[in-house]
């Protein structure tokens, strides 16, 4: 099974701080961005890509490799820079980021980053494409693991629940679901939208195995991770991330409006230095 | 200089449906991205929120409908039929529902790239039995598409345009005609939605280089006046040159194809579009300059139809128009 890195908590904060400074900087140059959907899952795919996926960047075909479904496409703003970071390309590529003819767009295209297994971008469709990815690596006698990163949103989606019941079924015990339930679909509050919960009773009538957690809090994470059973336990695998649309910005904390956005002027500068002094402990506005 | 109109479904959807118990108004997780989420504050009884499940949604609608509701259904146009396709087949348009399905981001008008851009709607929409497809290129067609829509005894597909919308015509849409712009005898030009802006804005340049153009818009696809068609292209001397936010496979190129070759009409036909591609991401007037889409593609096809350049560049041609971006916080994206 998978050794997950040993990575100090320390590298790994730095690291959430870089996805999130990088997704306001790389917004910049594309003129808008989707900044709220993914600072709530910094920390996820900070642990998951310095710490517990099975990779070799220098390898991106590696057959024994684990294997990333960004589901939440649109997020891919988050990843670019972690997989240049790790050297599956150049960071200087990403100055193109959404220019023409980049290979970096809103949504990730596996036929064009380096380091990506799959395309993403339209919502609903990363838990089957995990569960086909899973299940060929049991064909194969692979052992490795297949991640896939879903937003809350996309849980309202029926095609979820049937790759769900197909988990199950098939015991896919090689299939992990990250869901990063940072409470908000476009339209507002998904409980109010359409509501998902309880959605560890839901996954666990299913046949899978569930945990639920901080999604901000890296220890947490980390053992959440280390906490995944083996394999061939036959049961899929979902961590419910409890996270917040927007951590780590202030304005953007649980609003609306930030879905996507554009930073300029001393907007930028301000939201760059309140990232860069580190998550503050997470405030709710008290009710007027 | 046009007029711009900002969100002028936002106005007439409300204005329309305000009031109308028959009518429903159903959002797939994108309100505000469709303009209605004025209409769901303050007619919350007409709004019925679905969340992101379209297969639900379209099926819901085809229930609604057989109840005597008639859904207004509201979502970007690819969410609309490339996932939920059989609901949309054998829960609405077989029993022939009133459902108007309102897609919104047409062809490249969204930088979201392959997911988000609904490049073959219209040939998927073509081949449906009992399906209408109606298409908005300006302000006065968005404002009028709620009522045509909803004078048709069955399932209706709708192009529309949101956000800041230019005013080219003064009369609302009649189900069935077809706007003639010129009436030149050298060239037919046909165009449907953004594109006949585009092609406006190349009029003047071709007419000073002695081109007499024939220029008709399409608001209306299906049901479609091919009598009426073969007028126009009886017309001009030279041939037809067809310019769609789409791809040429099924779409209105392929729509005036058909009419010529079924009646036998021996005449050249440039049909311009995407061509057998996906587009990438980015703004508009960049995708539309990329992929051939925009007024000089348009000069360029009349070239190559009558084998003869005409010294014609983009400085000849009325400026194009860039969209205002309706607040930097909120960029016109996704």
């Amino acid at each position: 099974m998978p050794e997950p890195s040993n990575v100090s908590l320390e590298v790994l904060k730095d690291r959430a701080k870089f996805i999130r400074t990088e997704t306001v900087r790389l917004s910049r140059i594309a003129g808008a961005g989707h900044y709220s959907s993914t600072f709530s899952c910094a920390e996820i795919l900070s642990a998951l890509y310095y710490s517990q996926l099975r990779i070799e960047p220098s390898r991106p075909d590696w057959d024994d490799r684990d294997r990333f479904v960004m589901s939440k496409g649109h997020a891919a703003i988050g990843l670019y820079p972690v997989l240049a970071d790790l050297g599956y390309f150049d960071p200087a590529e990403l100055e193109t980021y959404t220019r023409l003819g980049s290979k970096y767009g809103d949504h990730p295209d596996m036929k064009k980053v380096r380091g990506l297994d799959f395309s993403s971008g339209s919502l609903g469709h990363g838990l089957s494409v995990g569960l086909g990815i899973a299940l060929a690596g049991r064909v194969q006698k692979k052992n490795y693991r297949t991640y896939v990163l879903l937003g809350d949103g996309e849980m309202a989606e029926g095609q979820i629940w049937e790759a769900a019941m197909a988990a199950g079924h098939f015991k896919a015990g090689h299939l992990v679901a990250l869901l990063d339930r940072n409470g908000l679909c476009i339209d507002g509050h998904t409980e109010d939208i359409m509501s998902i919960e309880p959605i560890t009773d839901r996954f666990a009538s299913f046949g899978w195995g569930v945990q639920r957690c901080d999604g901000h809090d890296l220890p947490q994470v980390l053992d959440a991770f280390a906490r995944l059973p083996d394999g061939t336990t036959g049961k899929p695998q979902v961590i419910v991330f409890d996270t917040v649309k927007g951590r780590g910005v202030k304005r953007m904390e649980m609003s609306l409006d930030w879905h996507v956005g554009n930073l300029v002027g001393e907007d930028y500068d301000d939201v760059m230095a309140e990232l860069d002094a580190g998550l503050k402990p997470y405030e709710v506005e008290p009710a007027e | 200089m046009v007029e711009m109109v900002s969100r002028p479904y936002a106005t007439a959807f409300e204005k329309f449906a305000a009031g109308n118990p028959d009518i429903l108004c159903l959002s797939a997780d994108l309100t505000s991205s469709c303009e209605i989420d004025g209409f769901r504050d303050r007619y919350p009884d007409q709004f019925v929120s679905m969340g992101m499940a379209e297969q639900n949604m379209l099926s819901f609608a085809g229930g609604l409908g057989l109840a005597g509701f008639r859904p207004f259904i509201h979502t970007f146009g690819v969410f609309m039929y490339r996932r939920p396709y059989d609901q949309l087949m054998a829960s609405i348009a077989y029993p022939r529902r009133k459902v108007r399905l309102m897609g919104f981001l047409p062809g490249v008008t969204t930088p979201g790239g392959m997911t988000h851009q609904s490049i073959e709607d219209i040939s998927v929409m073509r081949s449906i039995p009992n399906m209408t497809i109606l298409e908005t290129g300006d302000a006065t067609e968005v404002e009028s598409i709620c009522e045509a829509a909803d004078s048709i005894d069955g399932p209706v597909w709708c192009r529309v345009l949101r956000g800041s919308v230019p005013r080219l015509f003064d009369t609302p849409i009649k189900v069935g005609e077809m706007r003639v712009l010129s009436e030149g005898d050298d060239i037919l030009v046909v165009t449907a939605g953004i594109t006949t802006e585009e092609a406006m804005r190349a009029r003047s340049a071709l007419a000073n280089a002695g081109l007499s153009i024939r220029h008709i818009h399409l608001h209306t696809i299906k049901p479609f006046d091919h009598r009426q068609l073969l007028d126009h292209i009886g017309s001009v001397k030279h041939g037809v040159v067809t310019l769609e936010n789409h791809v040429t496979e099924g779409g209105i190129g392929s729509l005036v194809a058909e009419t010529m070759a079924d009646a036998g009409v021996g005449k050249r036909l440039v049909r311009l579009g995407l061509k057998d591609t996906y587009a990438h991401g980015g703004s508009r007037p960049y995708l539309m300059r990329y992929y051939g889409l925009d007024a000089l593609a348009l000069v360029r096809g009349i070239e190559g139809l009558m084998g003869q350049e005409f010294g014609i560049s983009e400085n000849d041609l009325d400026a194009a128009r860039i969209d205002d971006v309706h607040s930097l916080v909120k960029a016109e994206a996704l």
